[in-house]
């Protein structure tokens, strides 16, 4: 008997795919797919909705926690969960990951992986999740290098280098996956790195393509940079993209140029940072940008979630892209060419007065960084900064979290040391003024604020919206919550103990609905009772 | 044969680079608390040249990189490598002043005011003995710079210590109560009173709730004169708590 067991598990090693395994098809199928949670913004148009409605308006008063996984790893986690034929895989600070139970939370297994010391970024050491393909599983460490886990055993199959950490370049975004290829977004633009977006074959992790943020010499849009500055001219991929497959066009955010707070050294309006870039899914070419900020001296950063939606404006149906960006105005672009739309303030805004036809900033004189300092508004964060965003087509409203406040704005001139802090100085708190922050409910077509939830801090937390008529997030100060998608009522609310910096999912499991979110460094699943 | 290990030095040459490196770091990560010039804020002032915690560069790396147990002061090993502490401490080298002002106040008369005249330990426990609606103060003279402190006697209102905002709550029957913010979110308020009782409300049963940007210790200038207020600083300065 016991060479016949031998024999099977020889049989099934050398079959390709199992019950359970993750394909391209599920992954573009993956808005139907109430039983899993497949990749970060849930379906590849990054809307982070669920059919879902057995939690809803109504019942949504019997929520409770069905099982809570402390990690023991510290970091206010900022993961979005998958959830994948019955086991949820979540990833935390300092390249740690878990493999857990989805009906108990029990772990099964544990990957861990000491961060070199070296290795730096702009603001602690986090992790935003898993992609699947197969019964792989994909990850980046800190360190920027992707990792590719058994999704059965969290076993290492390989480590690729995807930048060296000792240029000031970290990794911290969810890969995505796209026809058998994982796209990894790249950090370092406080440090002085050129960015870029890149793209490896799933299987064995060789590199396919790479899109330079900043355009080499020769390339298009290189001659938007002054001297040499392109070398160190930042543009950043740190949050997850989206993927269009009718179009064939991945579209993704880009960060701040370097150094963030003295522009004088990059004259120009350094493309294609704070922009959004669609690139030909198979080759990475870029098919069109759109800037956002051009020659950022603010740190707004372009890199919140892409989303994509198809929406009637102006009386024009449109395949569109909308985003809450950290400048402090919403825009919505024609994803299929670029076009500019629309863009409309939603927090206050002081450095700009609108937004020309064209897409382009009507700037306001003197509201640039000082030695002495200089208020402008948004702040830093914006504005809406990475937290990730939902859409709903039951309500056809668009939901964000905003940090309402501004900064003083400094700078100051620096020399460029390989690998250390390249951002020409920083922000201060306006005195007796504190940012405060809220959740912004608006009408995608017209960028019009539905309703707006006030919070007494800025807010942390991505959001989740649902068919049962529910908006889901968190707070800094621990409660996640639930709103009337329509109103902005809170229907629902418990305090978890951790603060919470990461988006909500739902899914369903042998027949019910439950919602999961991280906070602090937990994980926390709820559910109705009976 | 053995011998002691000589402390560390600043192994970077402190060139006009690492200066201005570690002073883009410095602001970024040090000038919320120690000022954006170094000069002090809710930190210690770094230009005075001489530091509580040793004034090697290796006591000073080590602050940095693990930080001071019992203060504000975090640890960034964590976030920084070697080079880049350095080049902190080359900036903060760079900026020092060495001309630390010069205390004209009297210590005694300075606790006796602190005591009586100016009712501090109303609000103000040192060393286990006063109130307890303000900041402790028993190792003020540690914690905050000498110019902090001179602000904090006549402007209380211009930096307020974390923890110590002010607010007030009306409950439903129009009583209002004012104190302490000790926490405070979305659905709910905690704070303690001038009696030091601590009340818990939530937002959805009181008539409102209204954060004042103010702190509820009154200004000095005025209610003491010049050299009363010298005296009460001199003394402040000399709590240093037990170490």
């Amino acid at each position: 008997m016991r060479g016949g067991v031998i024999v099977l598990l020889g049989l099934l090693s050398a079959a390709t795919a199992f019950a359970g395994d993750v394909t391209n098809q599920m992954l573009l199928d993956a808005q139907g797919d109430a039983e899993s949670w497949l990749t970060y913004g849930r379906n590849y148009s990054g809307w982070r909705y669920s059919e879902l409605d057995e939690i809803n308006t109504r019942t949504v008063k019997r929520l409770a926690p069905s099982w809570v996984f402390q990690t023991g790893v510290s970091g206010r986690l900022q993961t979005t969960p998958l959830v994948s034929d019955g086991v949820m895989y979540v990833t935390g600070h300092n390249n740690h990951a878990w493999a857990l139970d989805l009906l108990t939370g029990r772990e099964l297994w544990h990957y861990s992986k000491k961060p070199v010391k070296e290795a730096q970024g702009c603001c602690a050491r986090p992790n935003r999740g898993f992609a699947i393909l197969g019964d792989t599983l994909y990850k980046v460490n800190f360190g920027a290098t992707l990792v590719a886990l058994d999704a059965k055993t969290g076993d290492v199959l390989w480590e690729k280098v995807v930048a060296d950490y000792k240029e000031g370049y970290s990794a911290t975004a969810a890969p995505l996956i796209v026809k058998n290829m994982v796209l990894v977004g790249i950090a370092g633009a406080e440090f002085g790195t050129r960015d870029f977006l890149d793209a490896y074959d799933a299987k064995t992790g060789d590199r396919v393509w790479r899109f330079w943020t900043v355009p080499g010499p020769g390339e298009p849009g290189h001659e938007t940079w002054g001297g040499d500055s392109w070398k160190r001219g930042g543009g950043s991929t740190w949050i997850t993209g989206t993927y269009d497959p009718e179009l064939n066009l991945i579209y993704w955010g880009t960060g701040n140029p370097g150094p963030d707070m003295n522009g004088d050294v990059r004259p120009g309006d350094n493309l294609y940072t704070c922009s959004v870039v669609a690139l030909d899914a198979d080759t990475g070419t870029l098919k069109w940008h759109f800037q956002f900020t051009p020659h950022d001296v603010h740190d707004w950063d372009a890199v919140a979630d892409p989303v994509l939606v198809d929406l009637d404006v102006e009386g024009e149906k449109r395949k569109a892209l909308i985003q809450a960006n950290r400048n402090g105005h919403f825009y919505v672009l024609d994803r299929t060419t670029g076009e500019f739309l629309l863009a409309r303030a939603y927090t206050e805004v002081t450095w700009a007065d609108g937004i020309d036809a064209k897409g382009r900033p009507i700037l306001i004189p003197g509201k640039d960084p000082t030695e002495e300092g200089n208020v402008a508004c948004p702040g830093l964060g914006g504005g809406h900064n990475w937290h990730p965003t939902a859409y709903s087509p039951q309500t056809g409203l668009y939901y964000f979290d905003s940090v309402d406040g501004c900064h003083i704005y400094y700078r100051t001139t620096q020399g460029y040391i390989k690998g250390q802090w390249y951002q020409a100085s920083t922000v201060g708190g306006v005195p007796d003024e504190p940012a405060t922050g809220s959740i912004v409910a608006l009408d995608p077509a017209t960028g019009e604020t539905k309703w707006r939830y006030e919070m007494v801090s800025s807010p942390s937390s991505g959001l989740l919206a649902t068919a049962g008529g529910l908006v889901f997030g968190g707070d800094p100060q621990g409660y996640v919550t639930a709103f009337d998608a329509q109103t902005g009522k809170v229907l629902w609310k418990f305090q978890s103990g951790g603060s919470v910096a990461a988006a909500p999912i739902t899914y369903r499991f042998r027949g019910k609905q439950y919602v999961t979110v991280a906070a602090g460094e937990a994980i926390m699943t709820f559910a109705l009772m009976d | 044969m053995c011998s002691a290990q000589p402390s560390r030095t600043n192994p970077l040459n402190n060139s006009a680079a690492d200066i201005d490196t570690g002073r883009a770091t410095f602001r970024i990560y040090c000038a919320p608390c120690h000022g954006i010039g170094a000069a002090g804020g809710s930190g210690p002032d770094l230009t005075l040249g001489v530091y509580e915690v040793g004034d090697s560069d290796e006591d000073l790396f080590e602050v940095i990189q693990d930080g001071v147990n019992g203060t504000e002061m975090s640890g960034f090993g964590e976030r920084m490598n070697d080079n880049t502490i350095w080049r902190i401490l080359a900036y903060v080298r760079s900026v020092a002043r060495r001309d630390a002002p010069v205390l004209t106040g009297d210590v005694t008369r300075g606790e006796s005011i602190y005591q009586e005249k100016g009712g501090c330990a109303g609000c103000h426990r040192i060393a286990g003995t006063g109130g307890r609606l303000g900041p402790n103060l028993s190792r003020i003279g540690r914690t905050l710079s000498f110019a902090r402190l001179q602000e904090a006697l006549v402007e209380p209102s211009k930096n307020i210590a974390k923890g110590f905002d002010t607010i007030t709550v009306v409950e439903r029957d129009g009583e209002a109560v004012r104190g302490r913010q000790m926490s405070i979110d979305n659905f709910s308020v905690q704070l303690m009173d001038s009696r030091e009782e601590i009340h818990s409300y939530l937002r959805d049963e009181v008539r409102s709730v209204e954060q004042e940007p103010k702190s509820l210790m009154p200004s000095y200038e005025g209610m003491l004169s010049g050299s009363e207020i010298d005296d009460v600083l001199a003394y402040l300065v000399s709590l240093r708590g037990d170490q």
